[in-house]
């Protein structure tokens, strides 16, 4: 089951596209403006579809929709971004008392917009049903695709579409999901593919996350056995996104950690990255003496790097072995800057070669102390494509190799 | 790709702020204040002209349209240089009278082997589109290792430079 | 005691096993880099090399491999972060003696030294 490259950008575009309709049909009734900042694909667990919306409560609309393209999809905003919105939409109102209604009523709109565009590319007619209001904390807002009838796991992991919308004045969370049934989407991408030049094995991309998922862990069990802290692997995904997104899949907050090129098959960089608080916390649980300081000394640069190294070669090491081949990396390089910024030379050398960029983003925390840590990595997209071509399937779970079986 | 213009409704009272994101321009003529941030290799350009009051800044991320395929524009140094000039004319400003000042174009990070990074490259870029043109770079803030964030105040010309763990600086 | 050269290019895992070695050991080097590793090595002949594998300017399976064919009889373990097969089989190649990934503890750290230079 292949995919081409070209398609899969094609479709981003739609998705972004269709986003910024909506986001303008939105702005025109309210008045608020607004802009889409990224729109992504993400092949990633049913699980932890919105595992980035935190503990507080969201309200939204959603949708089924069936045609030549079939799934759901849902816009979901946090409670006080409904509450701006109805009222701007019903100024003076008991506002509160609408806020169902108003939501549903923009949502309505918004979705119409995003889904007439996909119609009108694939020169079809895509049905959606009436909205329905949704509310719940967190990631639970977000409905879950439709299981597919006797299905076997494949379906476990969902490409999702998903824009964020930013309003210009306020921070708000406000974001736009398109799941559609795996299979419809697939079905559908390989009607579109046009060259088999540039074909992507998308089924492995699954296996390709599950590698992923493994290198995680394996990090996050470096991490709780240098620092004696439990460290959870959380969530492993793929993305594809255009070039110039790509720097804004990290906050633009100051983050701490190191950054590796690595070059085999695939070739490209990786990231290793802490807040600042989570980077202070985890270099003192490494360190043997205990630092009296409220800022980050050399020492804790020290710890960190390392920390990073070990961490790198814990995620590399799997895909090196599932693939049986050597992934080299260079030594680690420490950063400290705004979250962007360190991306944007990043995505910008791989850039040169390609249009749009896969980018495998892995979440690991715990519970113990405030500790987070992202791991990013950014292959080079021809590369990957052939990576997944030699990818064996059988091979998925031969992520560790034993020293002891070749020193004896 | 332009994604959305603020200038159509202004409220008087308050200064407009506009945010560039990468790869993206804006153009003012109404004193708002053009931001971008988290520049690594990327670089603002900030355009003005004094006498019709228009600002305009354009996000970059790498030298030269003909390296790369694709069709945005703002991403290169050079197609973004002349894409945020043209729009200035269009919204009145006259490129005799405009004046540039860029920031960005940091080397961290530039894994490159032969020293020619891409932050190196696309200030060079920048600076030989503009002098094409005959608008004088006035003052600049590149290179370096840290990333940076711009405001370009449309009112008074001023671009401030902010960098992480240090003071910010106005150009 | 047996003289021990560390090569890393961390200085954070040199003070790790300095602290763990120099108990039982004498450190008579510690070098960041493959080249500085076989310098260190030529001068002071010692009678273990513990080499990190990623290094700046020159790795350390290159390190190793210059070391061992100019004295087959030198005791190299590698220790490092890498843990691909494919990398153990490069360091086996070059003729490495054993191989610690990172993170270690200390008890696999002295029985790996135990394989190799048995006190």
């Amino acid at each position: 089951m292949k995919v081409d490259i070209q398609s899969l950008g094609t479709f981003n575009q739609l998705a972004h596209e269709g986003a910024q309709q909506a986001t303008a049909s939105m702005a025109q009734m309210t008045g608020i403006d607004a802009a889409v900042d990224v729109t992504k694909i993400t092949l990633v667990d049913r699980d932890d579809i919105g595992e980035h919306l935190d503990d507080r409560n969201f309200v939204g609309v959603q949708f089924d929709f069936e045609g030549e393209l079939s799934g759901q999809t849902a816009l979901v905003m946090d409670q006080s971004c409904s509450e701006t919105l109805t009222d701007a939409l019903l100024p003076g109102d008991s506002a509160a008392d609408m806020a169902e209604s108003g939501v549903k009523e923009i949502g309505n709109i918004m979705m119409s917009g995003f889904i007439d565009g996909w119609a009108d590319y694939l020169e079809t007619t895509i049905d959606h049903s009436p909205p329905t209001y949704i509310e719940g904390i967190g990631r639970d807002v977000i409905p879950d695709s439709k299981t597919v009838e006797g299905d076997d796991d494949s379906a476990d992991q969902l490409f999702v579409f998903k824009s964020q919308i930013e309003w210009l004045e306020e921070s708000v969370d406000f974001y736009i999901y398109m799941l559609p049934d795996y299979d419809s989407l697939t079905d559908l991408m390989m009607t579109h593919a046009d060259t088999a030049g540039d074909a992507i094995p998308i089924d492995k991309l699954q296996v390709f996350n599950r590698m992923t998922e493994r290198g995680t862990e394996k990090a996050a069990d470096n991490v709780s056995m240098m620092t004696g802290i439990e460290t959870e692997a959380e969530v492993s995904q793929i993305s594809f996104a255009r070039i110039e997104d790509v720097p804004k899949q990290i906050g633009n907050a100051q983050y701490v950690g190191t950054v590796v090129e690595f070059t085999g098959l695939p070739s490209g960089f990786l990231l290793v990255l802490f807040d600042e608080q989570s980077a202070k916390n985890v270099a003192e649980a490494l360190m043997p003496t205990d630092v009296d300081s409220d800022e980050l000394t050399d020492q804790h640069t020290a710890a960190i790097e390392e920390l990073g190294n070990i961490m790198t070669s814990g995620f590399v090491d799997g895909w090196a072995n599932v693939l049986e081949t050597s992934v080299d990396h260079t030594p680690p390089r420490l950063v400290h800057d705004m979250g962007q910024a360190i991306l944007d030379p990043l995505a910008a050398q791989v850039g040169q070669h390609q249009e749009h960029a896969f980018i495998i983003d892995s979440r690991m925390q715990t519970d113990d102390i405030e500790f987070e840590a992202e791991i990013h990595a950014l292959p080079n997209e021809q590369e990957l494509r052939e990576a997944l071509d030699e990818l064996m399937v059988e091979r998925a779970e031969e992520t560790e190799a034993d020293p002891d079986e070749l020193f004896q | 790709m332009k994604v959305y213009n603020g200038s159509e409704q202004t409220d008087a009272s308050t200064t407009e702020r506009i945010k560039v994101g990468i790869a993206e321009y804006d153009v003012s003529t109404n004193g708002a204040v053009l931001t971008t941030s988290g520049l690594g290799s990327c670089i603002g350009v900030a355009v003005r002209d004094e006498a019709v009051g228009a600002s305009g800044l354009v996000h970059v991320m790498l030298p030269a349209a003909d390296e790369v395929d694709g069709g945005n524009p703002a991403k290169f140094a050079d197609t973004g240089v002349e894409t945020l000039v043209a729009e200035m004319e269009r919204v009145g400003a006259d490129r005799a009278d405009m004046i540039a000042k860029i920031a960005g174009g940091s080397d961290m990070l530039d894994f490159s082997k032969d020293g020619s990074g891409i932050g190196a490259r696309n200030a060079d870029v920048v600076k030989e589109t503009l002098e094409e043109m005959d608008i004088p770079v006035v003052n600049e803030d590149v290179g370096g290792d840290h990333g940076r964030s711009l405001r370009f105040e449309g009112s008074s010309g001023d671009l401030v430079v902010k960098s992480a763990n240090m003071d910010s600086r106005r150009l | 005691m047996p003289e021990v050269l560390i090569a890393d290019d961390s200085e954070f895992m040199r003070n790790l096993l300095r602290e763990i070695l120099e108990e039982d050991h004498q450190i008579i080097d510690e070098v960041e880099n493959g080249v500085e590793a076989v310098e260190a090595y030529k001068e002071n002949n010692p009678d273990l090399v513990m080499m990190d594998i990623v290094m700046p300017i020159r790795d350390g399976i290159e390190a190793t491999d210059e070391i061992k064919s100019t004295d087959p009889s030198a005791n190299v373990i590698m220790c490092t972060s890498v843990g691909q097969e494919e990398k153990m089989k490069e360091a086996v190649k070059a003729g490495a003696d054993g191989y610690i990934t990172k993170p270690f503890q200390k008890p696999s750290v002295m029985e790996a030294i135990e394989d190799v230079v048995p006190s």
